[in-house]
């Protein structure tokens, strides 16, 4: 089985010959990385895919490779302190870890803070023809080995509150929903057109998404997510299957999100990520949905792979397979890029473990 | 309790600002004390927007727009408040440590600590434990801790170590709270309390003062 037919198998609900991987990184950890394995990259590795050359990602034995385009992008995109092309203005905050000196990018300063802004803001241009060369060379290199993913995560809210501000933004949503919406559709627009362009291009999965989910509540009420956000993926979706119907769609959302799984599922979601197990029980979601709904990642970022061992790494890798990995249905990786703080003997650990079990072993 | 105070206690459960401003004025036009203003009316309904977050009937954005109803209210209240001489139930420092930016988790748990009647000094985010400290010495008896990320959360150890060697004139508590934080690492990093929410935070402080 090559990464592609490993990926296809476990999406199709069929058990591959090994669980498919995929792992993104901090673009400290990918310099770790690099050096450790002595492998050359040519610029600062984009965790969302954007310009990355993938030689991390195949050496590892990775399934899936992913091009982005919209703003998520924004993220790492200078050292230092700097403005997107959104207008939105990023801080670089430094922090130490073991294992060196991190920058993670936070956007401070909000350009639609003000409601006047609001209505007159003009937003980037989608349509422009760079925006995708990343992914036409990634299709035209790979798409015959690999699964490939376009990435437009932080499709509508995060992006949304990144242009308005994240407080002022949540109780727009019941202090002035009007504008909420007016902001909420400059996002959703810009990514449904770059999704519809990555799905005419050729990628085989769209990664959408965006985080409303707390450690163990959701950030905002079903309710309000079911009228702000589920209209507008429910159309994203069908957007981009009218286009090719057999493309699929992953949606992220970080936390606990438990109480709109069926309803992603009623509106066409193929795929959810990342499955955060200190927020929702991956082997309770297979078996309440893991008839109707693949996932993709489930290792654990915040506890085990920074600060526990390699051997309960290893453990936590096993019992995914056994749990939500059961017969298929699961690309299994960690929950977040991995983080500087991360011992590379628990990536190994994580890596080595994925990649050496067989599922005719388990 | 009379009318105005319970219309004053929904219009800040509802996060209605006009509603809490309008029914402050009232009472206090009316001659009511501000001390049964503030304790009878508004405090119990920032609690009840606590127990309806805890039990999963509102959520962040209804959170927000209380404790936004809230503030104007106290903004009107407060000048009457000062001359009862009130006492504060305590004073609080909050922050993100060093390295980390988040800070909406912070400020929802300084509302809730300023909704249930605590003074509230906000740090910010990205603050350097000798920050905290200087707080302390200046009479910060609540020391509240925020941290989002795995990589930041390890910052909050180095706070209570500095804490703890500043010889401090009174006693000081710690506590801590962020989404990778749990109970065993607050007890494993030496703080007072740990609290998953922004309202349990305020329960978890009112027990540690006793």
């Amino acid at each position: 089985m090559n990464h592609r037919q490993r990926v296809l198998a476990t999406l199709n609900h069929e058990i591959p010959d090994r669980c498919p991987l995929q792992v993104s990184f901090t673009p400290e950890f990918a310099e770790r990385l690099r050096a450790e394995i002595q492998v050359k990259g040519q610029k600062v590795h984009n965790p969302h895919g954007g310009g990355n050359t993938y030689e991390l990602e195949r050496l590892l034995g990775e399934d899936m490779l992913l091009a982005s385009v919209g703003w998520a992008n924004s993220y790492y995109q200078q050292s230092g302190d700097y403005t997107d092309e959104w207008g939105i203005s990023w801080k670089s905050i430094e922090y130490q870890t073991p294992f060196g000196i991190g920058h993670y990018t936070e956007p401070a300063g909000h350009p639609l803070a003000d409601d006047r802004q609001a209505l007159d803001y003009k937003g980037p241009d989608p349509h422009r023809p760079e925006l995708y060369k990343d992914a036409e060379c990634v299709i035209r290199d790979f798409k015959d080995e690999y699964f490939i993913v376009g990435v437009t995560v932080t499709t509508i809210f995060e992006c949304a509150w990144a242009l308005r501000g994240y407080e002022r933004l949540l109780s727009d949503f019941i202090l002035n929903p009007e504008l909420a919406e007016h902001i909420l559709e400059i996002p959703y627009q810009y990514h449904l057109t770059a999704a519809k362009k990555l799905v005419e291009m050729g990628v085989d999965m769209i990664w959408t998404g965006d985080d409303v989910g707390t450690q163990n509540r959701m950030l905002m009420s079903p309710n309000h997510w079911r009228r702000y956000l589920k209209p507008r993926m429910a159309n994203f979706i069908a957007e981009l299957k009218a286009i090719n119907p057999k493309v699929k769609v992953a949606y992220h959302s970080d936390g606990f999100i438990h109480p709109i799984i069926p309803e992603l599922i009623e509106i066409g979601l193929d795929v959810l990520n990342p499955v955060q197990p200190a927020s929702m029980d991956p082997a309770h979601l297979k078996k309440e949905f893991g008839q109707k709904l693949c996932f993709w990642g489930s290792i654990d970022e915040q506890h085990t792979l920074p600060f526990g061992t390699p051997e309960d790494v290893r453990a936590e890798v096993l019992t995914r397979l056994k749990t939500i990995g059961e017969n298929g249905g699961l690309i299994i990786g960690p929950t977040h890029h991995v983080q500087l703080d991360t011992p590379m003997e628990n990536f190994w650990a994580m890596v080595d473990t994925v990649t050496q079990t067989k599922y005719a072993d388990l | 309790m009379s009318e105005t105070l319970d219309q004053l206690f929904e219009g800040i459960v509802n996060g209605e600002k006009e509603i809490v401003e309008q029914k402050v004025n009232e009472a206090l036009n009316s001659g009511m004390d501000p001390a049964v203003i503030l304790n009878k009316g508004m405090v119990p309904a920032m609690a009840e927007v606590g127990r309806r977050f805890e039990e999963g009937e509102c959520y962040v954005p209804e959170m927000l727009v209380a404790a936004r109803a809230m503030q104007s209210g106290m903004a009107l209240l407060k000048p009457h408040l000062q001359k009862e001489k009130l006492a504060s139930k305590g004073k609080v420092a909050i922050g993100t440590v060093k390295g980390d930016l988040h800070d909406i988790g912070k400020n929802l748990v300084g509302m809730m600590l300023e909704g249930a009647g605590f003074e509230i000094q906000d740090l910010g985010t990205d603050v350097p434990p000798e920050k905290f400290v200087d707080a302390a010495r200046s009479g910060a008896n609540i020391i509240a801790l925020s941290a989002l990320l795995s990589t930041t959360m390890i910052k909050m150890k180095e706070v209570v170590d500095a804490l703890a060697q500043a010889d401090l004139p009174h006693k000081t508590i710690v506590i801590v709270g962020g989404a990778p934080v749990t109970e065993s690492f607050a007890k494993s990093i030496g703080a007072d309390g740990f609290a998953p929410d922004a309202s349990r935070a305020v329960s978890t402080v009112q027990a540690l003062l006793g």
